[in-house]
């Protein structure tokens, strides 16, 4: 057992894979010598070398484009974006190219990548460089997308992203590479599709992802102290494929849903789940859903103002709190 | 062989073209490639070839006519036609889905009473199915919460207004009819065996004091089947008996047993005292010379083989005459298998003091209507009717209806393959 | 590397009897299976759209039969020719354009889309520009790995103006990845002169200097000369000599998509190209090297009753299978993006 940081965690996570499997590369815009713009693949270029280990140009469509032929034909390559912002600079190939190549081919060919990017706002880079577009990723068909909240999980879902044979989007966030977390010795290995419940409790779900599981676990904290409610907090950790078997059972358990999200508000990733439970779970539900979310603007820079938008744990201690009590907010 | 000229698709949007010039006339020789008539539609105008050699016999669209895309414009009389090769066959992937890929989601079941019932009160989506599944009537809870100026209900509320207002929830009986005796004229006497008389008897007492009412449902048999079918060899060979629809249907109404408790419960006086655990009574026939209903105790925790078995050994017991009062004692739910016959329905009488009994009549291939995204279609399908028939003191029709709707979906839905698989009996 | 236009000329015969023939059976099946889809489409049994290759059938041919068969091709949604040419049966390729359950993907494609991964097709994209990328992940793997399979990417004169195509070229060069780039300029970007869209005359072979590349510039319709220069880049490629950049001047026979019977192009341009029609040109060009008018025909005889056969077992074909609709979005071959 070790306590490792976030950013670490995914220098780990990708050395475990590449040592295990020589197909496995590594390619993006500073990843190599630099270390990588956020320093989380620091150490990989010396330890696997040039080849395996490749600096790209500021090309976002090739850097894409390389690792889908290449996966096509017979490797296993995770291409970095370095912000999630980028991928509509190549939005041709997380929508168009990558996730369709098996449905259109009937099979013959499939793109066995990971495109790892950081996502998420909080460190004050400005409205193109902060967004949360795990949501943009989720609804595209033939994707797999993750967002992992802890050092632990980096480790385990990027093992599960790069051993699936199907191309995963994975979600590192920009505000949790300096958080550390306790890790086990050895390999780590996980599962796509499993959430995991990081609170148990009886009084409400409260759903969120990545930063924000950290904001909804301070949140039921002071909900529990301060205003008796029992909150049960579950991480999603995998978008797509979804885990509705945690989600919906923690539902109807305690009858009511919160979703923490900070995508903004519009066709985010928890009115998916809402809608899904209203459809599945409509007589269990004890009370309206509501999604705790970023306001639909682009982020500001200002520290001050971009922390008023993205949820805080006083926002959703407040929202639940009044929620749960019958009143509007 | 005659061979037809058509309209030709002259762009993707386009979906009509008038005929400006025809290059050969009736009776004229056409080879392939030569030039036919030229064609103007609202984007271009192109020359028509032929693309059959053959003598024009017909023009059915003249020029300064427009025809829709696709009409035969002419007719080619005498141009060899080589028979076609039989399609190659192509074995579909097998799809076994859980989930239908048009919904994606499996809708909750079950329709518990209309939400303005309630008139200015809101109820929640739980507290409403609480209310109707505890036998309460949601007028009166409204009612009993304004009084009381609560405005919202929840399960809390439900629960602490249950507590108070037990007695007022169940409904007012109707006096049961007397039975009418009918008179024969002449034929033959058959004495009642003893059986009979004292089951007779009973069935009387029953059918005079217990409000029956019967319900109805049909549900799809295919699941069950293919896992049947894939089983029952092996079940024959080992224990020595068939493997037959009732063991799934018993496993099935111990599943939904489980989400409508009050069906498996015993009326007492005025109270509904739920069991726990399933005790399942299997209504055997003698030969034609009378009814036992042996009871499964604990089927709830059997599995599909295990209560196959468990069937199997009562069922012999019964027909030996074996029987012991443990055995016929303690049920709280019981099934009446009917469909040896080919019966459509059979509305049983229930045995007191359970409040319901199962009917399941013959299962056999009807024409259903199949939905699919090309339409409806008539497509035999495995279906039985199964019906219930429940103590209307005890609940009420929309929770009896909720029961067999929830019994159906398992019945169909419910993966028997794996169950099945997995070779255990409980 | 020639960098002028070359008519068809005797100089040498390093091509040899056997793949003359190859070459000219290539153009043949290309140019008779391309029409008869052509009428598949009037007659409304080709649905959606159709990019046809007529006229530029010498491109195809040249670079295939210059190809190993573990080699790979990219092209563009015109891929019907580069599809024929590595081998795919008529019946496969006209099966898919029909959407028939027993087309290339089985109708999940459609013609734009056409890939068999058997043959080393790995595709035909339907967006400008986004296969140039990928052709070089292809190479990338090939240099890798270890291998010695070249990557040849087909694409038009339209490909040249977008983001993609500059990425893609740089990218090559810079990693010396063994890629071939040939771009056939039939002179129009869609409906469009390309002159008119471009900044340089010739919208390949003018850039080639801005990515360090040298300049080639060939006549398209000439097999022979597009096979030379195909073996040429092939060898440079496998040597390590990374990728190449290749401009095949032709011209389309029919317009951009058979929604267009290309009234826009000025009179007598077409009948110009004409004249110097691929299958022209070579049934000279063999008559010229002693190929007996015997030889030649069994090829164009061969050829329509390949055409015919594979169209008789098209029509008879099912429609695309019901079950597929839901199938191969993920790997175990389902579509659940839940559990």
């Amino acid at each position: 057992m070790a306590e490792l940081s976030y950013r670490d965690a995914v220098i780990r996570g990708i050395a475990q894979e590449m040592r295990r499997d020589k197909d496995v590369v590594l390619i993006g815009e500073d990843i190599g010598k630099a270390g990588g713009v956020f320093k989380a693949t620091v150490g990989l270029y010396e330890e696997f070398g040039p080849l395996r280990v490749r600096d790209t140009p500021i090309s976002e469509q090739a850097i894409l484009g390389a690792a889908m032929g290449a996966a096509m034909t017979g490797m296993k390559p995770i291409a970095e974006l370095m912000f999630s912002d980028f991928a509509a600079v190549c939005f041709d190939f997380i929508a168009n190219e990558i996730p369709k190549q098996r449905y259109m081919t009937n099979g013959q060919l499939g793109c066995p990548l990971v495109i790892r990017t950081g996502n998420g706002g909080g460190v004050r880079f400005g409205a193109q460089h902060s967004q949360s577009i795990e949501n943009w990723t989720m609804m595209i068909p033939g994707l797999k997308v993750v967002a992992p909240s802890s050092p632990i999980d980096i480790i385990g879902l990027m093992a599960a992203a790069v051993r699936d044979p199907d191309p995963v989007i994975f979600h590192e966030h920009k505000a949790l590479y300096a958080t550390k977390g306790e890790v086990p010795d050895g390999e780590i290995v996980d599962v796509l599709g499993k959430a995991k419940i990081v609170r148990p409790g009886k009084d409400c779900t409260i759903v969120a992802l990545a930063l924000m599981v950290h904001r909804a676990l301070g949140a039921a904290e002071i909900l529990a102290r301060d205003h008796g409610i029992d909150a049960e907090v579950i991480d999603v950790r995998s978008l797509v494929p979804l885990d509705t078997h945690c989600i919906l059972g923690s539902i109807v358990k305690t009858g009511r849903l919160f979703t923490v999200e900070e995508n903004p508000r519009l066709c985010g990733w928890g009115a998916e789940i809402v809608s899904i439970a209203a459809d599945e779970v409509f007589w269990d539900l004890d009370g309206p859903m509501v999604r705790i979310t970023t306001p639909h603007i682009p982020l500001p820079a200002a520290d001050n103002l971009e922390d008023m938008a993205i949820p805080s744990v006083a926002r959703i201690v407040d929202r639940v709190a009044k929620v749960m009590n019958g009143s509007r907010a | 062989m005659t061979a037809a000229v058509i309209m030709p698709q002259l762009g993707e949007t386009v979906a009509e073209g008038k005929i400006i010039a025809w290059f050969k006339s009736v009776g004229d020789k056409v080879a392939v490639g030569d030039r036919l008539f030229e064609v103007e539609t609202d984007k271009v105008t192109v020359e028509v070839e032929a693309t059959e050699a053959g003598t024009l016999s017909d023009i059915r669209i003249g020029k300064d006519v427009t025809a829709k895309v696709g009409t035969v414009v002419a007719v080619l009389d005498g141009g060899a036609a080589a028979a076609p090769k039989p399609a190659a066959v192509f074995a579909p992937k097998p799809a076994a889905p859980t989930m239908s890929a048009y919904e994606e989601v499996r809708t909750a079941t079950g329709s518990f009473g209309k939400a303005k019932a309630a008139g200015d009160v809101r109820v929640s989506p739980l507290a409403r199915r609480l209310i109707v599944q505890n036998g309460l009537d949601i007028v009166i809870v409204a009612q009993t919460a304004l009084n009381e100026n609560v405005r919202r209900i929840d399960q809390r509320e439900v629960s602490r207004l249950m507590q108070q207002s037990k007695s007022s929830a169940l409904t007012v009986l109707e006096p049961a009819q007397e039975a009418r005796a009918v008179a024969l004229a002449g034929g033959e006497i058959v004495t009642l065996n003893t059986i009979r008389q004292r089951t007779g008897d009973r069935l009387a007492e029953n059918w005079r004091t217990i409000p029956h009412v019967f319900q109805a449902i049909e549900a799809d048999f295919t699941a069950v089947e293919a896992a049947r079918a894939d089983m029952k060899a092996r079940f024959k060979a080992e224990q020595g008996v068939s493997l037959t629809y009732l063991p799934f249907i018993a496993r099935a109404v111990c599943l939904a047993l489980d989400a409508f408790p009050q069906v498996n419960a015993r009326l007492d006086g005025k109270a509904l005292n739920l069991s726990r655990d399933v005790n399942l009574g299997i209504a055997v026939d003698l030969n034609h010379n009378g009814l036992v209903v042996p009871v499964i105790k604990n089927a709830g925790d059997l599995t599909t083989l295990g209560l196959a078995k468990a069937i199997a050994r009562m069922v012999d017991k019964a027909r030996a005459g074996k029987l012991g009062a443990d055995d016929l004692s303690g049920g709280t739910y019981s099934i009446s298998n009917n469909g040896a016959f080919g019966t459509l329905l059979t509305a049983p009488i229930i045995n007191a003091p359970q409040v319901a009994i199962l009917s399941v009549d013959a299962i056999r291939k009807r024409a259903t209507v199949v939905e699919t995204a090309d339409g409806d279609f008539i497509a035999p399908r495995l279906t039985g009717i199964v019906g219930q028939s429940f103590d209307h003191r005890a609940f009420d029709g929309a929770y009896s209806a909720a029961f067999l709707s929830n019994l159906k979906s398992i019945i169909e839905t419910r993966d028997w393959v794996q169950e099945l698989s997995s070779g255990r009996t409980s | 590397m020639q960098d002028t236009i070359k008519n068809g000329s005797l100089a040498n015969d390093d091509i040899g009897l056997e793949t003359r023939l190859e070459l000219y059976r290539l153009q043949v099946e290309i140019r008779d299976c391309e029409k008869r889809a052509y009428d598949l489409f009037l007659q409304n049994l080709v649905k959606g759209t159709s990019h046809l290759s007529l006229g530029q059938e010498a491109i195809a041919a040249g670079f295939a039969a210059a190809m190993g068969p573990k080699d790979k091709s990219f092209c563009t949604y015109r891929g019907h020719a580069h599809t024929l040419a590595r081998g795919v049966p008529m019946e496969k390729v006209l099966g898919e354009l029909m959407l028939r359950d027993n087309g290339l993907m089985r109708g999940k494609g459609g013609s734009m889309h056409l890939t068999s991964a058997e043959h080393n097709v790995l595709g035909s994209y339907a967006i400008v520009g986004a296969h140039l990328c990928i052709a070089c992940g292809s190479a990338w793997r090939a240099q890798y790995q270890g291998h010695d399979d070249v990557t040849v990417c087909f694409f038009g004169d339209g490909t040249t103006n977008i983001g993609a195509f500059h990425e893609a070229l740089n990218f090559a060069v810079i990693w010396k990845l063994p890629v071939v780039f040939v771009c056939e300029n039939n002179l129009y970007m869609e409906y469009t002169p390309i002159d008119d869209v471009t900044a340089v005359p010739h919208p390949a072979a003018d850039r080639a200097s801005a990515y360090g590349l040298p300049r080639i510039l060939i006549d398209g319709n000439d097999a022979d000369e597009v096979m030379r220069t195909a073996r040429a880049a092939y060898k440079l490629a496998r040597e390590g000599g990374g990728p190449s950049l290749i401009e095949c001047l032709t011209y389309r026979h029919s317009g951009h998509s058979r929604a267009d019977p290309g009234k826009y192009r000025p009179p007598g341009e077409l009948e110009k190209w004409l004249e110097r029609d691929p299958l022209k040109t070579y049934r000279a060009r063999m008559a010229e090297f002693g190929i007996s008018p015997d030889a030649v025909a069994a090829i164009e005889t061969e050829s329509k009753r390949k055409v015919d056969e594979a169209t008789v077992n098209c029509k008879a074909a099912p429609p695309a299978s019901e079950h597929l609709l839901t199938a191969d979005v993920y790997a175990d071959g389902g579509w659940a993006w839940r559990n």
